[in-house]
């Protein structure tokens, strides 16, 4: 890894302030796991001058409900939420999903903020310099996508526009299904935006001095049915190549709410409010959830190698309404 | 702990001049900077263990947190060392595999010589880390079921298809306290 300078953080106020005065040529870090993989691998156009330890800013870490919402600090672990009793009862789906980010390790030291910012998994995109890279696209601001005419297996199939990459957040197609928003801190204050509208197709909504410090949900009063299945090539350590997470209220055998949310198809989770139509007010069977499903994937345009993912999106749309857990 | 402040017209972040780091019970003060014997910044704990200190018992597979060949017990966490900065590290208790020998017989720990006895390995590369995410278990838990010490060791990755074994040597030791 190429050297920089390396500051802790103490407060949101200094790190925005910092951010903003080293013009983009600062860098924050918290678990980090995501980020020595781009130091290490050395892809990008621009090397970090500064690195920003955020850990060391107090008071980030907190799973709270408070009156109307459940507040989540930037800086909690996954672990954290793995273990969290409140999220257990309540929003299981935000324990199933961060039990399946990478491996246990991991999840020890990586955070909320740092997997909602993780950059795009796109393989063109991280082809690392020791190996021949890096290579150019769209992405890093020259050339064009080189996964359309390339191997796109895992890319988009839907949503994508100049960038094909899908969102690698897990932790936000949870969220995405609760409703989340980020709080978002920076010199000219706070601001937040829902977490679905804050992934594009070329990167996020951060500016270049902002940061997340954290997550607000609105409370809920029942747990209702909340699942997550994630579909990989090995169970742990890899990346979501499709996976649905939802939230299903059935009362005497029908369902009288619905919210499922598509990850790792499209730049951003994707939810399928024509799928969650179909259901509500129905009774829960299996000729209603595959007709659900077909509806959820009904806008998808694969590329040349991953329609593959169509299929299987369906099947996971249908184990999660349905209550599986696998 | 010295710690130079540094001023941007109202901003305070802090950067080290040196960091604490305790490995196996002992207290090293290491100085940032480049030279020998420094801490870099940019010096990840995997290479501050083996390049600075000389423990060449925690092993670098795939350098990038996909294997778990690095991982080594912070604060009683599982952690891979090829994934943090050394800077980071400052204050913080480190154990390596080097450390579970009984300092004072030099006896193996039960969970090593029970790798030994159910010959838990072939080439071996893997098997420091194996050894540290089962220790971080069963610190937390002596008694682990079978699920449980496949779930603690899923992040780590054998190439020599010794994972059956690996898994028995644990089983063989969980249970029977320390
Ligand atoms: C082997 C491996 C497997 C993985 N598998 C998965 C997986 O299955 N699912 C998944 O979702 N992820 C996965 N990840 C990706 C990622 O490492 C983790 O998701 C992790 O949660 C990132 O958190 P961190 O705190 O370590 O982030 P860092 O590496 O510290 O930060 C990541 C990025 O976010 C920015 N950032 C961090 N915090 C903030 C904040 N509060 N505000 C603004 N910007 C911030 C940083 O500047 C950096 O650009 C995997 C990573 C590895 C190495
Ligand atoms: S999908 Fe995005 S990141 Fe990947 S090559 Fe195309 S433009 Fe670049
Ligand atoms: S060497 Fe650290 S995880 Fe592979
Ligand atoms: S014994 Fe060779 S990698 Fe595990």
């Amino acid at each position: 890894m190429r050297s920089f300078t390396h500051f802790d953080a103490y407060s949101i106020e200094d790190t925005c302030t910092a951010l903003g005065q080293y013009k983009g040529r600062a860098q924050l870090k918290a678990g980090g796991s995501d980020l020595l993989s781009i130091l290490k691998g050395d892809f990008l156009p621009d090397y970090p001058e500064v690195i920003i330890n955020i850990k060391t800013i107090p008071g980030l870490d907190y799973i709270k409900e408070d009156g109307d919402f459940l507040r989540i600090g930037a800086l909690v672990r996954l672990i954290e939420m793995v273990r969290s009793p409140l999220l257990s009862h309540k929003y299981s789906v935000l324990v199933k999903a961060a039990h399946t980010v990478a491996s246990p390790q991991i999840r020890n030291v990586a955070t909320l903020g740092g997997n909602l910012c993780q950059d795009t998994r796109c393989w063109y995109y991280r082809y690392p310099r020791s190996m021949g890279g890096p290579l150019q696209c769209l992405r890093k601001g020259s050339g064009s996508c080189l996964a359309v005419k390339g191997d796109n297996r895992y890319h988009a199939i839907m949503g994508g526009k100049k960038c094909f990459a899908v969102c690698p957040s897990d932790m936000a197609v949870a969220l995405a299904c609760l409703d989340g928003r980020l709080i978002i801190a920076g010199p000219r204050g706070e601001r937040n935006v829902a977490v679905a509208d804050f992934f594009y197709p070329l990167g996020n909504d951060l500016a270049e001095d902002e940061m997340i410090t954290e997550i607000e949900i609105p409370a809920r009063r029942n747990p209702a049915q909340q699942n997550f299945l994630k579909f990989t090539l090995r169970k742990p350590i890899d990346f979501a190549i499709v996976s649905v997470a939802s939230v299903i209220s059935i009362e005497k055998g029908v369902c009288t709410d619905a919210r499922i949310v598509l990850g790792a198809v499209a730049p951003f989770p994707v939810r399928v409010r024509a799928a969650e139509e179909l259901l509500i007010g129905k009774p829960v069977s299996e000729e209603i959830v595959m007709s659900a499903a077909d509806e959820a994937l009904a806008g998808s345009k694969p590329l040349s190698k991953n329609a593959y993912k169509v299929q299987i999106a369906k099947t996971l749309v249908k184990r999660a309404v349905m209550g599986s857990t696998d | 702990m010295t710690r130079q402040e540094k001023k941007f017209s109202g901003s305070a972040l802090e950067g080290k001049h040196h960091i604490n780091l305790t490995v196996n019970g002992q207290l090293y003060e290491l100085a940032i900077g480049t030279g020998a014997g420094k801490v870099n910044p940019s010096d990840t704990l995997s290479f501050t263990l083996r390049e600075t200190l000389g423990l060449t018992g925690t092993k670098v597979s795939c350098d990038s947190g996909a294997c778990g060949g690095c991982t080594v017990i912070m604060d009683g966490r599982a952690v891979l060392s090829c994934m943090l900065l050394s800077i980071e590290c400052d204050e913080k208790e480190i154990t390596t595999i080097e450390g579970l020998k009984n300092p004072k017989t030099g006896e193996l720990d039960p969970l090593q010589q029970s790798f030994i006895d159910h010959t838990a390995f072939q080439c071996g590369f893997c098997t420091p880390g194996m050894i540290m995410s089962s220790k971080a278990l069963l610190n937390d838990n002596p008694s682990p079921t079978e699920e449980e010490v496949k779930e603690a060791l899923s992040g780590n990755f054998c190439r020599c298809i010794s994972h059956y074994q690996i898994v028995r040597a644990v089983m063989a030791v969980s249970g029977k306290g320390k």
